[in-house]
């Protein structure tokens, strides 16, 4: 549950900006789907996207790694800085981006290979290991900040799509944390899982906020509530506010923010 | 829909009795029969295309079994020195002079001796004989002698091939009725071979050379074999299998994962999925014109077969391999992509072997096809008429003359002699097992690569 954070816990969460976007627009063909977004996105942090279903909270967050480039009619304008780089300068291959910018998707999609291998396949193509050794220590501690290790330490060579639903959504974690990411982006993680592999994964999310800069979109306002230091609310492609989270839901500023955490749009 | 349009039961809740479960009303009754109707549909459906398949396959044994037996003569004949031999210098060059035109006289004697050894009694004399043994009995012993010039002068046991008309009248195609009119062979003859059959001296044996053998000339049928025809089709296949697999492959990763969609890639996907249903001899007249008339590749060659079905089957590659490629769901690329794979890796390492055994299916299936196909053949003098035997053929290759097992058959099927109608439907039957054994391996090979996500 969310409790209120006291001065001193206010003044240790200044964080420095992780990334920040300016004037971003989003087209499908001629679909404006995001519209004017500048948000930033703080280190060490849970950011919470929310927002009424279609509003663009998954085409904003595909933004941040560029997956959007895998979507033929996806049009991008505007600038997104990783660090103060612009992601979408020319010059940036959004391969090398994506192994900065992890990502869990909202159905489980652990390849259909071991447990181990599925793991390992960041780390093998990046080349982050020299050794069988390495990277055995590398796919652990992935399984590790995963909460998922104990479960699975025994059964490594077993397949992963053998796994149960919240197994499975944190072996996509453990895959995308073993790169070594900066930031990860959650698009509704929880979505598919039943309410205690949803809380697994909403305790994982807070463990995870003291190593990366965490973005979960997500369409339940206790989750956001719950999980979230930031919450920013989307409504027809429209950033239509941003702020700590417990300020969104107690006291919002703008009327059709209220009209949604109250229940009467969504 | 129709239950909702449907006038609503009499009374509300409230004024009419609740109705019994246990008593079907009308309109369920009317669905149920419905049901029970389509079923039976169905049922006859199947029944029918069962019944077929059954004709089918019946008939196709039943005509072609026949043709994996073959009646010989079991004879000793003497091999006389003076006359297969006339210089006495045993060189097999010089004995070449001898054609099966001077074998034929010593086969006859031989036959003739056989009979009365047996105590058959015929009122055939002895050139009368030559009637009994095919063409290529002399060719037989000919070879044999030119192969062991030192047996010559020895009595030696052969098996020899009996003619067409003999072989048919054991295999009850040949009747004394048929052959009132024949010029070649009379009763008596017939009566004899029963004789002889009875006595043990001539019978029906598995023809392993049906199967290995090549084609003969048109007064031969007893000879004719698939064998040459098998190694045309297999050089063709391997041709397909080297050209259209890669290219195939290649086409479709490229077209399903790379190219943007737009006016372009759509009119090729169209123009794709109208090769596959060009007409076969379409791609043969192209080929003809290609490859042998501005390409001058030597005609009836396997190499140009293989081309012109290489044509052919990519359609039916290109498109299976694209619609096992679209069945791979799209989390699984999001999920490489997602960890910083490439787009090549992403397909290379989760998308392609997830689509393997579709790929793999769609390519069996594209050279059983291939492998079925006549009328290209047909156009590109695919009809080779190879009767020399194997080390040669195949050490012929690629750029010989060829023939391949459906133009075999075709021309088995074209020539006047029954006996070779019968040679039409053992190919058939040899050409189905190479059919079967391939869709076998497609089923095996997506069954041992299948697997679920
Ligand atoms: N691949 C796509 N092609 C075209 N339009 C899309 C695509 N993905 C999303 N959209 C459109 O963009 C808008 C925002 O979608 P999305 O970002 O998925 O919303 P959310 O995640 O908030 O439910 C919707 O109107 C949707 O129809
Ligand atoms: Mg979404």
């Amino acid at each position: 549950m969310y409790d209120a954070p006291t001065a001193a816990e206010q003044a240790l969460q200044q964080h420095d900006i992780k990334i920040s976007s300016r004037n971003v627009q989003v087209y499908y063909g001629d679909t404006h789907a995001i519209k004017d977004v500048d948000v930033d996105i703080e280190d060490k942090t849970v950011t919470a996207f929310i927002g009424p279903s279609g509003c663009g909270k998954s085409t904003f967050l595909r933004c941040l790694n560029r997956m959007n480039d895998t979507i033929d009619v996806a049009r991008v304008e505007g600038e997104i800085l990783l660090d103060g780089e612009n992601i979408y300068d020319k010059k940036v291959d959004p391969v090398q981006l994506r192994a900065r910018v992890g990502m869990v998707f909202q159905k489980p999609n652990p390849f259909p290979k071991s447990i181990y291998d599925n793991v390992a396949y960041g780390p093998r193509i990046h080349g982050m290991a020299k050794n069988r050794a390495d990277l055995d220590e590398i796919v652990e501690r992935a399984l590790r900040r995963a909460a998922l290790w104990d479960e699975v330490k025994d059964r490594m060579s077993a397949p992963g799509t053998g796994l149960s639903g919240g197994q499975q959504q944190r072996l996509c974690i453990a895959r995308a944390v073993a790169t070594e990411p900066e930031v990860l982006l959650m698009d509704e993680p929880a979505s598919a899982l039943d309410p205690i592999a949803t809380s697994q994964i909403e305790e994982l999310i807070d463990e995870l906020r003291r190593n990366y800069a965490v973005v979960i979109v997500t369409h339940s306002m206790q989750q956001a509530a719950r999980v979230s230091q930031k919450t920013a609310f989307f409504h027809l492609g429209n950033l239509v506010e941003y702020d700590d989270t417990s300020k969104i839901f107690t006291n919002p500023e703008d009327p059709r923010t209220e009209s949604y955490i109250t229940g009467r749009i969504g | 829909m129709t239950d909702a349009t449907a006038p609503a039961p009499a009374a509300p809740a409230a004024g009419g009795k609740r109705r019994s479960l246990l008593e079907v009303d009308e309109r369920t009754r009317r669905r149920n029969a419905a049901e029970a109707r389509f079923r039976l549909y169905g049922i006859v459906a199947i029944s029918v295309g069962l019944l077929f398949l059954l004709l089918l396959l019946g008939s196709i044994l039943f005509n072609g079994l026949s043709a994996f037996q073959q009646t010989f003569v079991q004879v000793p004949v003497y091999l006389d020195p003076e006359r297969l031999d006339p210089e006495g210098n045993r060189d097999p060059e010089e004995m070449r002079g001898v054609t099966t035109f001077g074998y034929k006289p010593l086969l006859n004697e031989a036959v003739y001796e056989k009979v009365q050894s047996l105590g058959i009694e015929t009122p055939l004399p002895e050139p009368a004989m030559a009637p009994l043994l095919s063409d290529g009995a002399a060719t037989t012993v000919r070879s044999f002698v030119l192969e062991n010039p030192d047996r010559l002068g020895e009595t030696v046991e052969f098996d020899l091939l009996a003619s067409s008309r003999v072989d048919g009248y054991f295999k009850g195609r040949v009747t004394r009725d048929s052959i009132a009119r024949d010029r070649f062979i009379d009763a008596a003859h017939l009566d004899l071979a029963d004789a002889m059959n009875e006595a043990g001296t001539m019978g029906k044996q598995f023809n392993l050379s049906f199967i290995t053998g090549t084609d003969a000339s048109d007064n031969r049928p007893e000879q004719a074999g698939m064998g040459v025809s098998m190694i045309g089709s297999f050089f063709m296949m391997l041709v397909v299998l080297i050209l259209a697999l890669p290219i195939g492959v290649a086409a479709s990763i490229y077209l399903e994962e790379f190219a943007p969609q737009n006016r372009i890639t759509d009119f090729i996907e169209v123009n794709i999925s109208n090769l596959a249903a060009v007409p076969s001899i379409v791609f043969g007249i192209l080929g003809l014109a290609v490859f042998i008339q501005f390409m001058h590749l030597p005609q009836s060659a396997p190499l140009v077969g293989g081309l012109v079905l290489t044509l052919m089957t990519l359609p039916t590659i290109i498109i299976s391999t694209r619609a096992s490629l679209k069945a791979v769901p799209p989390s699984i690329r999001d999920a490489a992509l997602g960890v910083g794979a490439s787009k090549m890796q992403s397909v290379f390492h989760h998308v392609l072997p997830l689509a393997m055994p579709g790929i793999l299916t769609g390519t069996i299936i594209g050279l059983a096809q291939a492998l079925g196909e006549t009328a290209p053949l047909l156009l590109i003098g695919m009809v080779g008429f190879i009767a020399s035997n194997y080390p040669d053929g195949v050490a012929a290759g690629f750029l010989d003359p060829n023939s391949a097992m459906p133009a075999q058959i075709y021309e088995w099927a074209k020539r006047a002699d029954p006996a070779f109608y019968e040679r039409a439907w053992g190919g058939i039957i040899v050409l189905l097992a190479f059919l079967m054994t391939m869709n076998i391996i497609a089923i095996i090979l997506r069954r041992r690569f299948e697997r679920r996500w």
